[in-house]
Order: structure tokens, then C-alpha cells, then sequence
């Protein structure tokens, strides 16, 4: 929350949360999240994955066009938020192991940094990873996943109720 | 299970909660709401105050704010346990606090509580309800435990406001 546009972004934020909780589906909540979230933190792209243990997947429905992406529980940086139960910074991932090439060469995307953080439910188990890509400027920084944070606790309880129903 | 179309419901609920600008209109709401829906005779909201050390409530019943030392009562137990306490019966209980009672004329006979954490997952405030007749259960405490994080948000940003309006 930055600056003296801190009072407009506060009653934004209550605003998305409304439109939030009038969604039924995952699939809507989720695009409405990314929305939010990319505006948010300036960011160009947003997926939230979200933690299927039975089938020890992750798996997206949006990520800006290019379709459903199901990955294992335990690959790419969001599957690393999820084993690790930890927030990550990667400003350079085509030097980071767990980075998942492949899925920039499909859709044609070039990621440029990487900001995630793991979504909690109210048992305190990780129902989700919200992950942006390409900070509009500069890098992610710890401002950045302040917010995140932030913003994963506010609609975490809406997220947790909406994956109950269905 | 009976919460079933409560969590149905809960929404609609939330829509309401995040038209509140302020706590001072929030936390009457919220407390309204979990007394009607868990069955119990009173709420209260005990916000967590890290500077002053204290927990502080107002009930919506008229009795002027409570302001309780963050390591006393069952409140305060809670926030040290950082999970929810269920009281089957307060004279039972040494952590119960009962010059409250004494002050408010009210008589407490059961508790339920549960922290409220928000996303640096710092207790900002307890949720508590007094007085089922039948006594709370296991369903009552799971229903807390998701209400109590359901709500942090609205809690959380309307911290931010009231920060801002101080500052």
C-alpha cells in the first residue's frame, strides 16, 4: 500500500473484495483475483495455482490466454512456494533451477522476474500459490511481497469458502 | 451438518461486512452475525494492541469498552496459545476473569474463542462468544476457526484506515 494513493487503494481493494465474494466459481474468482493482483503490484502476468494433494498436482486455469496448466506439486517456483511453505523472489529465472522453461516456450511469454506466495486456509494448510510475472519496473522487491502477502491473506477466506462449494 | 447453509450463505454476509469503513461499524456487524449463527448469547471482539498492551472490546449492548491486560482471562490465554479455547465451564477455569461479570451485572457460564491472525500471522484480535445454552461443540469451534480468518482481511485493511486517520 504506497504513498498518498493509500486511502483510493484501500476502498479499491474492499470494492474487488465484494465482487469477490459474488463469485461462484473458482474459475471467475480466479480471474478476478489475477486481475487485481497484476494492478496491485504492477505486474504483467498473474496465475493462481491451486494445490490439488490428491493428485499431488498444481494446477491454473488462467494465465492470460493460454489455457489450463497443470504442473506436479513439486516443480516450477510455485511448486518450490508450496514445498518450502514460503514466499519467493526470482529476479533472474532463467539461472534458477526450479524454473519451469518450458511453460514461457509454449505460450511465447519471456518471464523476466517472478514473485510468489503460498495461500493459506484457515486449517493453515496451503490451498494455493499466487504467482505474478514482469514487474512493470524494476524488480520484485520486499515491498512487493509485503503486499502479496497481504493481498493472499485478504482473499484467502473467500478462496477457502468458494473450493468448499465445490 | 448444521453449517452447512451457513457457509452457503456466508457471502452475502461478507458483502455487507466490507461495505463497513471502520472498525467502529464493522465490529458490531461481525459480532451480530456469530451471535446468531453459533446460537450464543453475546460476542465480543477483543482487538490486540501491541503498543499499549492491552485488549480492548466494546459490546454492542452498551457497556463501555473493556480493556483487559494482554495475559489475563481467556482471552489473553489464547492469544499466548495462539488457538482457539473452548470453556465448558468459566468456574472451573483459573484464567476466567470474573470482576468482568461482576462490573457488567452479566452472569458467563461457557466460552469459545478464537485468534484472528493477519498475514505477517500476528494475532490483530480474538473472537469470543459467551453463553450457549446446550454448551459449544466441535462443529462451533471449526465454524470459528474459518469465520476468525475469513474476517482477518476486513480486519487487516480496516487496520490500514485507522492507521491512516490517526496518522
Amino acid at each position: 500500500m504506497r504513498g498518498d494513493t493509500e486511502m483510493g487503494k484501500s476502498t479499491q481493494i474492499a470494492e474487488f473484495g465484494k465482487k469477490l465474494m459474488a463469485m461462484g466459481k473458482v474459475d471467475n474468482a480466479l480471474e478476478l483475483i489475477s486481475k487485481e493482483a497484476k494492478e496491485l503490484l504492477r505486474a504483467q502476468r498473474c496465475s493462481i495455482f491451486i494445490v490439488d494433494e490428491q493428485d499431488e498436482i498444481l494446477w491454473t486455469k488462467l494465465s492470460d490466454g493460454i489455457g489450463r496448466i497443470v504442473i506436479s506439486l513439486d516443480s516450477g517456483i510455485a511448486g518450490e512456494t508450496y514445498k518450502q511453505k514460503a514466499p519467493q523472489i526470482v529476479n533472474d529465472p532463467y539461472k534458477n533451477k526450479h524454473f519451469l522453461k518450458s511453460i514461457d516456450q509454449k505460450s511465447g511469454f519471456v518471464t523476466k522476474n517472478i514473485i510468489t506466495t503460498p495461500i493459506y486456509s484457515s486449517r493453515r494448510d496451503i490451498i494455493g500459490v499466487i504467482q505474478l510475472l514482469n514487474k512493470s519496473r524494476g524488480e520484485f522487491d520486499e515491498k512487493d511481497l509485503e503486499d502479496l502477502a497481504f493481498f493472499a491473506n485478504y482473499i484467502s477466506g473467500t478462496l477457502e469458502l468458494i473450493l468448499m462449494q465445490q | 451438518m448444521k453449517y452447512d447453509n451457513t457457509y452457503a450463505k456466508l457471502s452475502v454476509f461478507g458483502r455487507q461486512l466490507l461495505n463497513k469503513k471502520s472498525l467502529t461499524e464493522g465490529l458490531p456487524h461481525i459480532s451480530k452475525y456469530v451471535k446468531d449463527v453459533i446460537g450464543a448469547q453475546r460476542c465480543s471482539i477483543f482487538i490486540n494492541d501491541n503498543v499499549k498492551d492491552e485488549l480492548w472490546t466494546t459490546i454492542a449492548d452498551g457497556v463501555d469498552k473493556i480493556i483487559i491486560p494482554r495475559d489475563k482471562g481467556i482471552v489473553g490465554q489464547t492469544l499466548k496459545e495462539k488457538k482457539p479455547i473452548l470453556v465448558e465451564d468459566v468456574s472451573k477455569n483459573p484464567h476466567f476473569l470474573s470482576n468482568i461479570d461482576k462490573e457488567t451485572g452479566y452472569k458467563t457460564k461457557n466460552i469459545l474463542t478464537a485468534p484472528i491472525f493477519n498475514s505477517q500471522r500476528m494475532i490483530i484480535g480474538i473472537l469470543e462468544v459467551l453463553n450457549k445454552e446446550d454448551g459449544f461443540d466441535n462443529e462451533d469451534v471449526k465454524f470459528m476457526i474459518f469465520f476468525a480468518h475469513y474476517i482477518s482481511g476486513f480486519l487487516e485493511l480496516a487496520n490500514i484506515y485507522s492507521q491512516q486517520d490517526e496518522g
